[in-house]
């Protein structure tokens, strides 16, 4: 190929020429794009404390989706629990589903009476909360920054059909 | 290339048109959502907004609102009954307890189960500083039912829901 050749095809990709090719290449690529990143793998930006310091203020991630196509919740697992939708959501991790009985006590977290060993959990932590049943279909979450005083953080048990995915690590 | 151009400026110039439309002829839908802005647009309030914004806009607050609101929160103590004038009321204090306030709005799931009612499900973030520096944030997923009274949609009914049990 020579120089001339070169520089045109260069240029050719940075300019391109307004055939129909180009325009419906540009169309179907907007597409996928808009499909992927606005359906299955949506962009998150982390904002506040509550999952440090798994995951930072600040720091940016993706939603999958598709992470519970053919699988539940389990223990441990972060998700994403909407709200009205999905350009607000919390981020937190399961710690027990349907049917467990959960508790705080001193900070250590006991399923059904077990203790739970969190490696997650980094900060010290005193919480103490009354056992409860997770009801059906729901699950329980928290976040992994629990240093706050427990009326100051947002946790609790949710509907299965909030979750809407997982973050992509 | 002529036909190509032709084409992309008759796409823009629709478009335009379609934009034009919507904007001098606004659904109810728009109506409704517009309502949301406002509110948004009054409750919010800017580092050293001054006294004359500050009045115009906690007086306009209660002109959004029916004659009657009816609340129902997960705190017993703010859950009622409020007129429009205990509503600006409350907004001037609300807003005189911080230095910044943000309220915004989104994911909007609106729908009108009968003629002139609109019940809007969405996500409400709160974001703002007090005077004594503490950062808050809220957010919510509020339902609320507006009724169409003289040509306007106001806010009746304000059920915020759970999203997290304890």
């Amino acid at each position: 190929m020579n120089v001339v050749a070169f520089n045109r095809s260069i240029r050719q990709f940075f300019f391109p020429s307004l055939t129909p090719k180009f325009l419906i290449r540009a169309l179907l690529v907007a597409l996928c794009a808009y499909l992927f990143f606005g359906h299955i793998c949506i962009p998150l930006h982390i904002k506040g404390y509550s999952m440090e310091p798994t995951y930072r203020n600040g720091s940016v991630n993706f939603l999958w989706k598709l992470g519970y196509l053919f699988s539940k919740p389990k223990r441990h697992d972060v998700v994403a629990v909407r709200f009205a939708g999905k350009r607000v959501m919390l981020l937190k991790r399961v710690v027990a589903v349907e049917g467990e009985r959960i508790e705080f006590r001193k900070g250590r977290l006991l399923v059904d009476g077990k203790e739970i060993d969190e490696p997650y959990v980094r900060y010290p932590c005193d919480w103490n909360l009354p056992p409860r049943q997770v009801e059906k279909d729901s699950v329980y979450v928290v976040g992994d920054n629990r240093s706050m005083p427990i009326e100051e953080h947002h946790f609790g048990q949710t509907s299965t059909k909030r979750i809407l995915g997982v973050p992509l690590w | 290339m002529v036909k190509i151009r032709f084409l992309i400026m008759a796409v823009i110039a629709a478009g335009i048109v379609v934009l034009a439309i919507f904007y001098l002829f606004p659904s109810e839908e728009m109506k409704v959502k517009k309502q949301f802005h406002l509110l948004s647009d009054w409750v919010s309030k800017d580092p050293g907004e001054n006294v004359f914004t500050t009045a115009r806009k906690t007086q306009r607050i209660g002109s959004l609102f029916a004659e009657k609101l009816e609340l129902k929160t997960e705190i017993d103590s703010m859950s009622g009954s409020y007129s429009p004038e205990e509503i600006s009321s409350l907004a001037t204090r609300g807003r005189l307890m911080f230095s910044s306030l943000s309220l915004k709005f989104y994911d909007f799931d609106i729908s009108f189960p009968e003629n002139g009612i609109a019940k809007v499900i969405l996500t409400a973030t709160l974001k703002g500083r007090s005077t004594t520096g503490e950062y808050v944030h809220e957010t919510h997923e509020p339902e609320c039912i507006l009724r169409k009274i003289e040509r306007r949609w106001l806010f009746s009914n304000v059920e915020i829901g759970e999203v997290l049990k304890k």
